[in-house]
């Protein structure tokens, strides 16, 4: 038995301190837990985006708080920013870029560190990153992004004699014939078809439609342009399925429900879709958005980004370290499964063959969703959407309509 | 300690959480409301304006103020009786099968509803009165009728709200109502009907005076909850619309609050439904009070 001396073993104490000191890691500047206020649960894949940043153990810890929609989730971020306690990032819809920069003080991430947010911003393709520029500051990456494109219920399609070779660029002029062709097969006779067409209402199929027809809802130059001829066609192109009785206008959810149970033939909605409809029931093939004819297309999108809320230097900058992962190859690969259109650099494979049409608009080009400008910016798109239900209620007609539109919003935009 | 200290301060003991609650979560948000309703502020910006009553004249001239008001207006008129003389009807029908084992099945499957969170009515509403492929719509047809779109026809979508409202929220009344007609003595009712009084007259002349306090208290609270219950179906079902067809004053408020981040105006339409409730409550407490038969 070995005996032990005090003094030996107070020396060897000393020297196991001495090693455990000088050998442990010094803690890192960029030591920090950050708090994402987010849309997605924890069974989404941007937990799964988190859980691989965090595996690489890089002294940033990153924790996804679930906060509901992008309303509830910019409503706790406000409360959170007024009490001194923001979170470190948010996901932020692009419709809120004025509010999340103006009145949140979404930071610039160049400010941030600038050498930093140039090499992430080097992952994305260059066209993309003034949809995340607002007043000059880079407030995010464009990681989010999705487009409108057309889903068909193939079986429906071919019950009604149609041919399954989809042009590559439709137009109106084919698809409101081909829902008419589907009607008149289908209509009453069919153990699940009730209706023929669905375009969504909601503000980014409309816009579509305007700009498809070489108009505009908000001009280049931020001004209101709903008065014009264009915005007049498209709007009536718009309507012209829902007053011909092929449309019947319903929410989104209730869209979809009747899509994928087969009451639905035709569907024109978020390119995001064609990773969370059930297409084993649907039987769908995609097209791309239906343009106008003899017009060049120019389709919208519409997405949200990550913004960085923390006034803490610190925080901050473990926000970009994240945000680097999220912008690497491998951060966009896991993100990929939303159904996102892959808007970087890196070559992502599309996850199914039904993004085929959405990767072709992104590479025709995309515009943005309007972000309504001014104070009281963030009521545009009601309004907007309160007048084109009027439109397609034929509660008034279009031209009367998109006077009221343009008369309500330059009341609340004036400040702008 | 003194002995008589002690009883004065314990009532203040024992009320002195609620009270302080009730300030704090209550006079203290209608304060701040009142507040905020005459300036414009962010909530973050060091820069707050006085606007005096800006706020409110801007509201009065908003016409989708105007038409939540009248759709507020009309949800009271259609639920407010409905939530009151509908749930007497089934609790006087369940107390009539009072004892039997029926009972117990009648009152649970009519109070059921009223467990389930107003998203999740919402949502299975949705699914039945979906305008493409519901299962209304596909009786309908089934009989031969051509297909309606419920609350998505402008003429349509606030009685649907109003019939979801309804089905969710009418079994607490129902249960205050069986109660009170439980605690009416059978003795009563029993004498009444040796002295040949028929149901009705049993009804009107016994029952319905000794729960009047009831009818008093379900009367007040109801027009609470009609305003505010309303909120999440609005919200689940029709997101206000068609075209704000079925939005109120709540749901208005909501939207400009924590939709569109105007506080000011969002206050604003605080304040004036505070307003309108304190006016309907003392309205009941006025004609309704005198007319309440405590025993």
């Amino acid at each position: 038995m070995v005996e032990i001396s005090r003094r030996g073993l107070l020396a060897g104490s000393a020297a196991v301190a001495a090693a455990t000191v000088v050998g442990a890691r010094p803690a890192l500047s960029s030591d920090a837990t950050i708090e994402i206020s987010s849309i997605w649960g924890p069974d989404k894949p941007f937990q799964k985006v988190v859980d691989a940043f965090n595996a690489l153990k890089t002294g940033v810890t990153v924790t996804n708080r679930f906060d509901g929609d992008y309303e509830t989730a910019t409503a706790k971020a406000l409360a959170g920013i007024a009490a001194g306690k923001p979170p470190a990032m948010m996901t932020t819809g692009w419709k809120f870029g004025y509010y999340a920069r103006r009145t949140l003080g979404a930071r610039d991430l160049n400010e941030i560190d600038s050498e930093k947010a140039a090499s992430i911003i080097a992952n994305f393709v260059p066209s993309l990153m003034p949809l995340v520029t607002i007043d000059g500051a880079v407030i995010g990456l464009p990681w989010a992004m999705s487009t409108p494109i057309t889903f068909i219920n193939s079986a429906l399609w071919q019950e009604a004699g149609l041919d399954a070779n989809l042009p590559d660029y439709p137009d109106t002029d084919w698809l409101y014939e081909a829902a008419r062709k589907l009607d008149a097969a289908l209509k009453g006779k069919h153990a699940t078809y009730r209706s023929a067409l669905a375009l969504s209402n909601n503000e980014w199929t409309s816009q579509s439609f305007i700009q498809n027809a070489g108009g505009y809802i908000i001009d280049p130059d931020g001004k209101l342009a709903l008065n014009s001829a264009e915005a007049v066609r498209g709007m009536e192109l718009f309507c012209q399925p829902a007053h011909e009785g092929l449309w019947t206008p319903v929410s989104g959810k209730e869209q979809d429900a009747a899509f994928e149970s087969g009451a639905l033939a035709i569907c024109t909605t978020s390119s995001t879709r064609a990773a969370s409809f059930p297409f084993g029931a649907a039987k769908a093939i995609t097209a791309r958005f239906p343009g106008i004819p003899g017009q060049a297309r120019k389709m919208n999108s519409g997405g949200n980004f990550l913004a960085v809320y923390a006034r803490n230097d610190e925080q901050a900058k473990a926000s970009l370290a994240f945000l680097e992962f999220c912008a690497s190859a491998e951060g966009q690969k896991i993100w990929s499964e939303v159904g996102y259109l892959n808007t970087s650099v890196h070559d992502i494979p599309l996850i199914n063959d039904f993004m085929k049409p959405a990767a072709g608009q992104l590479q025709d080009g995309l515009t943005a969703e309007t972000i309504w400008p001014g104070k009281r910016g963030l009521e545009g798109q009601t309004i907007w959407r309160k007048w084109v239900s009027r439109m397609l209620m034929k509660e008034v007609d279009v031209q009367a309509g998109l006077k009221g539109a343009h008369d309500e919003l330059a009341a609340v935009l004036q400040d702008a | 300690m003194t002995r008589s200290f002690v009883a004065k301060l314990a009532p203040w003991l024992f009320v002195g959480p609620a009270v302080l609650s009730v300030v704090v979560f209550l006079y203290g948000p209608i304060l701040a409301s009142a507040g905020l309703s005459v300036v414009d502020w962010n909530l973050l910006s060091p820069q707050v304006d006085f606007v005096g009553l800006n706020n409110y004249r801007s509201l009065l001239a908003n016409t989708d103020f105007q038409l939540s008001a009248w759709n507020t207006f009309l949800y009271c008129v259609i639920l407010v009786p409905a939530q009151i003389v509908l749930p007497l009807l089934f609790a006087v029908m369940i107390h009539a099968v009072r004892g039997s084992r029926m009972e117990r099945v009648y009152r649970g499957s009519l109070f059921l509803p009223t467990i389930l969170a107003y998203s999740v009515a919402g949502v299975a509403w949705s699914r039945l009165l979906n305008p493409i492929n519901g299962l209304f719509n596909e009786v309908l047809v089934f009989f031969g009728f051509g297909p309606s779109r419920w609350h998505t026809d402008p003429d349509l979508a606030l009685l649907c709200v109003c019939l979801v409202t309804f089905w969710k929220s009418f079994g607490l009344n129902m249960l205050l109502w069986i109660a009170a007609l439980a605690n009416v003595p059978d003795t009563l009712r029993e004498a009444a009907r040796l002295d040949g009084a028929g149901p009705w007259r049993r009804f009107f002349s016994i029952e319905l005076p000794l729960i009047s306090p009831t009818a008093f208290f379900i009367s007040v609270t109801t027009v609470f909850s009609v305003l505010d219950d309303i909120v999440g179906v609005v919200d689940v079902l029709t997101g206000g619309g068609p075209a704000g067809r079925s939005s109120n004053l709540l749901y208005f408020l909501w939207q400009q609050g924590l939709q569109f981040f105007q506080f000011g105006p969002a206050s604003a339409v605080a304040m004036v439904s505070i307003a309108i409730v304190l006016a309907i409550t003392c309205a009941q407490f006025w004609f309704g009070e005198k007319r309440v038969h405590y025993q």
